[in-house]
């Protein structure tokens, strides 16, 4: 009967039928597939598929990330000194247009912002850039506790060419980090947007040889999952993610940012010798040791061998004692010591006289509380907007 | 792993379990249970060998006052081994864990070839000679004359056997075919005599289809089993052409030619009989009067094979009078090889049913059809009789009398093909004569009716339904099982045009087309550049692959790709083939990244 009803609706109807049947099994899967009808505006008006995919992610890395909040109540040794290469890979593949404008332009501004958020997380800590062109690997710079320095060389030399190598990359960071005091964490985050890697011998003995140096490799990729970057990261400890969009890669690259876990056997407590220097006074002249020139004012005095730094934390040109001042130790200290995680508190009416009792203000940032996404730190009755802050 | 499916504990020798695994041996515990048949699809890959094993094994162990057998037939000898492999690796697991109540005698059976190792005589080329020299030197009458004559060559290894007796048993264990060669080398038994006796006490046999299906082979090997038997035929998606092969035969000119020597060679033997040991033709004569075919109290060397016919189907009635006195046997069979040969002679291809096939026989040649039903027995008796042991010579003749045989015996489910050409040289004339059964049932029925359980397991068997109709029998259980992932890890995907909206398809007349031949080739090089690690590219032949290839060097499409990654090629050579195959491996790995070219047909 429903046969008949549909011819007379007219021919498409029954041309619909017939290819309905016509169709394979494995076809009648995508049949259904509207993609059309599962978009949604999002905050800035654009059109945005509803990705089930990326929700489920995000409630498994929420998940993940809860799970790793009540284990950090118990006290997890991590490297806080620690001395990251950073090694992007400029092979041609890095000029492929998938992230706009161009990957190598998305790369360099998300390192950049890297930068930036490590030195903040990590004061004590050096950054190293090194760049993989052509099937060679070049220091960009050198190990060094500036973020200027780093993003000037970096955003200098912006150009993809030849293929990739992700030995050689190795082989040099290896060599760099192996100069490395012992008492720093060795550490190497790889940003690979090529999909091989063209190397002179056996990748299999340089891992080998960077897992003998303690040496944890992280990579980040930028096309698709390579077995090779996978054994690597598992062989070291590192972690392997591939970045899905922009949005994605951020997050991927500033989850790099706070310390990891120190590898058990190979943290050894050490002393370490620092320096706290003096501000210098308004108006003092002296001989800086890092521009070599004359400076008036502000500046901060070895307390070994009373020569002029201009900024901190750094290490004495002079005598190599590494100068930091107490705040910078206390941001550090802080990941020692993280906060247990808040706790959401229910936005039902009903419970309108408790939220009434805590106050109307976020104890951070001041603003007013209103709408959802409201959170009571664990011990003490301030609320906040954000969940860990 | 040890868990429990009902009422049977199941011991499974592997810490993990697939799901499918799990819920195919359940079905089989039911279809075990009901004492029917059944039908399981499960895919390759899956471990279906290991749950029937497990699962059989268990069941057995689990009832212990009612003891089933285990037959298990494969296809190959090859398979044979694999499952005697996984097996071994079962019973270690269960005697670890039950301790010696645990212990079963499994033994796997092939031919003398795979089983002799008495080095004369596996120095035979092939299969039929090994049997032929064989039984040149184990054959009762030439035992007996080695008794008063020592020049006569016998077998060692046999002699042991046969003096050892009672004693010749294996001990418990699970014994591949290596195991039983090494087992009687050192004991100085014959492996392949052991293993046969040794079908009748052992728990588990493993050998080849033909050994239940072909009523040649099975009416020695396989008439002692018992009801209380499971059957499984493992990879049994072709077991209909088995069943068909094994109750159809061929006669071609060359044959009827080896008949005729072998005729003239049988006719010496029995006048040279009839000159120095006349005795014994007239025994054999007065023992056909008296209605017995063949001799009872024949030794198990000495049965060469069975008769081709069915067992239900063989006439158990005195063999007719006109074939009982040795000359007028061969008479027969010289006016039956003659008819066969003007038969043969023929322009046309030629269908015909038994019944008009025999009709004809009988009105032009004057043999009739009770004496063709006779023909198998007669010939094996006057063997025998004549004491002949070059039995591959005897091969074309045998295959005449199996003709014969079931020509008369059966009126239904066979036709006879006359063709005049051989399909491979349509110029050449080879006439061939084919007796075909068209019906599959009749060689598996009588497996059906005596087993308790039998199972049809395959990784391809679809359509399912059509195996109990085709088989005709009624399975208690007909499942088929999907194979579980632990992601999504499949993408089907039928291309039908190449990037410029061209129409591609490796049918035969476009495969020379420059643009199809494009097409595919852009379609791989952004493949290539997309996908990590390794690519693998399946061709339709040998020749395509090779022109393709041409084309895409020329055209410097392979240029593009060897940019990419590198390129392995499969040949025909097997040592090149592994080289490329483990190179290519070792490609991905490393993150170079490699493409194979292979052909899957």
């Amino acid at each position: 009967m429903s046969n008949q009803r549909k011819r007379l609706n007219g021919e498409r109807e029954e041309d619909d039928e017939e290819d309905a049947e016509g169709i394979g099994e494995w076809e009648r899967a995508y049949v259904d597939d509207r993609s059309w009808e599962a978009l949604q505006e999002d905050e800035s008006g654009l059109l945005r598929p509803i990705d089930n995919s990326a929700i489920y992610h995000a409630q498994y890395r929420r998940r993940l990330r809860i799970l790793s909040a009540a284990a950090a109540g118990t006290r997890i040794q991590k490297g806080l000194i620690r001395y990251l290469y950073i090694v992007i890979d400029f092979s041609r593949a890095a000029a492929e247009t998938d992230f706009r404008p161009s990957r190598m332009a998305i790369m360099a501004k998300h390192v950049e912002a890297f930068i930036r958020e490590f030195f903040d997380q990590n004061p004590l800590s050096q950054i190293g850039l090194v760049s993989i062109k052509n099937g060679v690997a070049h220091t960009l710079t050198d190990l060094g506790g500036s973020p200027e320095s780093h993003i000037q060389a970096l955003m200098g030399k912006l150009e993809a060419l030849g293929d990739s190598s992700l030995q050689n990359a190795l082989e040099l960071v290896h060599e760099h980090l192996n100069q490395v005091p012992s008492y720093g964490h060795r550490e190497v985050l790889i940003l690979y947007s090529a999909l091989c890697t063209c190397d002179p011998g056996d990748i299999m003995e340089t891992i080998q040889k960077c897992k003998k140096s303690k040496l944890r490799c992280s990579v980040i990729g930028l096309s698709a999952e390579m077995f090779i970057c996978k054994h690597l990261c598992q062989e070291t400890g590192g972690l392997y993610s591939v970045a899905v969009d922009e949005v994605h890669l951020k997050d991927l690259l500033l989850e790099h940012a706070p310390p990891p876990p120190a590898i058990a056997e190979f943290a050894v407590a050490n002393l370490i010798k620092m320096g706290f220097p003096q501000r210098a006074a308004e108006g003092s002249m002296a001989i800086c040791s890092c521009h070599k020139d004359v400076k008036i004012g502000a500046g901060y005095t070895c307390p070994r061998c009373k020569a002029r730094v201009c900024e901190l934390p750094t290490e004495c040109t002079i005598c190599g004692l590494t100068l930091v001042s107490s705040p910078h130790l206390a941001r550090s200290y802080h990941h020692l010591f993280p906060i247990a995680p808040f706790d959401e508190v229910p936005t039902l009416s009903s419970l309108n006289d408790s939220r009434r009792k805590l106050g109307k203000c976020c104890f951070g940032c001041q603003q007013s509380l209103l709408g959802a996404g409201i959170y009571k730190a664990h011990n003490c009755l301030n609320i906040s907007k954000d969940r860990l802050s | 792993m040890i868990f429990k499916i009902e009422d049977v504990t199941v011991y499974f020798p592997y810490e993990n379990i697939y799901p499918e695994q799990y819920e195919y041996m359940v079905e089989l515990k039911r279809s075990l249970d009901a004492k029917g048949h059944c039908l399981l699809e499960m895919p390759t890959g899956t471990g279906k060998t290991i749950a029937l094993l497990s699962l059989i094994t268990s069941y057995r162990l689990s009832r212990p006052d009612s003891p089933i057998k285990l037959v298990y037939c494969t296809r190959t000898v090859h398979e044979m081994e694999k499952t005697l492999a996984e097996l071994k690796l079962l019973h270690e697991y269960q005697v670890r864990h039950l301790g010696s109540q645990a212990k079963i005698l499994a033994i796997g059976l092939s031919s003398r070839k795979n089983l002799c190792v008495n080095p004369k005589v596996l120095a035979a080329e092939n299969r039929d000679s090994v049997d032929a020299a064989c039984r040149k030197r184990t054959a009762s009458w030439v035992r007996a004359l080695s008794a008063e004559n020592p020049n006569v060559e016998l077998c060692d290894y046999f002699e042991n056997y046969e003096k050892a007796a009672e004693n010749a048993l294996l001990p418990p264990g699970v014994y591949t075919l290596e195991d039983l060669r090494t087992f009687g080398k050192n004991r100085g038994w014959c492996p392949y005599f052991l293993a046969r006796h040794m079908v009748q006490f052992a728990n588990v046999i493993v050998y080849s289809y033909q050994y239940l299906l072909d009523p040649k082979v099975a009416g020695i090997i396989s008439k002692e089993l018992q009801k209380e038997t499971v059957v499984v035929f493992d990879e049994a998606h072709n077991i209909d052409n088995v069943c068909i092969e094994a109750l159809s035969v061929s006669v071609r000119r060359v044959t009827l030619e080896g008949a005729n020597r072998n005729l003239n060679k049988i006719r010496q033997e029995i006048d040279r009989f009839k000159a120095t040991d006349a005795g014994r033709l007239r025994a054999e004569y007065n023992r056909l009067v008296e209605g017995l075919a063949l001799r009872g109290d024949l030794s198990g060397t000495d049965q060469w094979l069975a008769n081709p016919a069915l067992p239900h189907d063989i006439l158990k009635e005195a063999v007719p009078g006109n074939i009982r006195r040795a000359e007028h046997f061969v008479h027969v069979l010289r006016r039956l090889l003659q008819y066969l040969g003007g038969r043969l002679d023929t322009d046309n291809v030629e269908k015909e049913s038994p019944v008009s096939f025999v009709s004809s026989l009988n009105s032009q040649a004057g043999i009739e059809q009770k004496t063709l039903k006779f023909c198998y027995d007669r010939l094996q008796s006057l063997m025998l009789t004549l004491e002949i042991t070059d039995t591959d010579d005897f091969l074309p003749i045998q295959t005449v009398c199996d003709f014969a045989t079931l020509v008369g015996t059966y009126a239904r489910g066979f036709s006879i093909i006359i063709e005049p050409y051989d399909e491979r040289m349509p110029h050449i004339p080879d006439p061939i004569l084919q007796l075909s059964c068209h019906d599959a049932s009749l060689a598996i029925k009588p497996v059906f009716d005596r087993f308790q359980s039998v199972v049809i397991t395959s990784g391809t068997l679809s359509p399912i339904d059509l195996y109990p109709r085709l088989l005709s029998f009624n399975p208690v259980v007909s499942r088929s099982f999907k194979m579980s992932m632990t992601r999504d890890c499949i993408c089907p995907m039928v291309l039908t045009r190449g990037s410029d909206q061209l129409p591609v398809s490796t049918k035969f007349d476009m495969r020379s087309d420059p643009g199809v031949v494009r097409n595919y080739g852009k379609f791989l090089v952004e493949m290539v550049s997309i996908v990590p690690d390794g690519v693998v590219c399946f061709f339709v032949s040998y020749s395509y692959m090779d022109g393709i290839i041409a084309t895409w060097n020329e055209t410097g499409i392979l240029k593009e790709i060897m940019q990419q990654k590198l390129v392995f090629i499969e040949t025909q050579d097997v040592v090149e083939t592994t080289l490329a195959l483990d190179n290519y491996r070792r490609a991905c790995d490393c993150g170079r990244g490699a493409v194979f070219f292979s052909v899957a047909r």
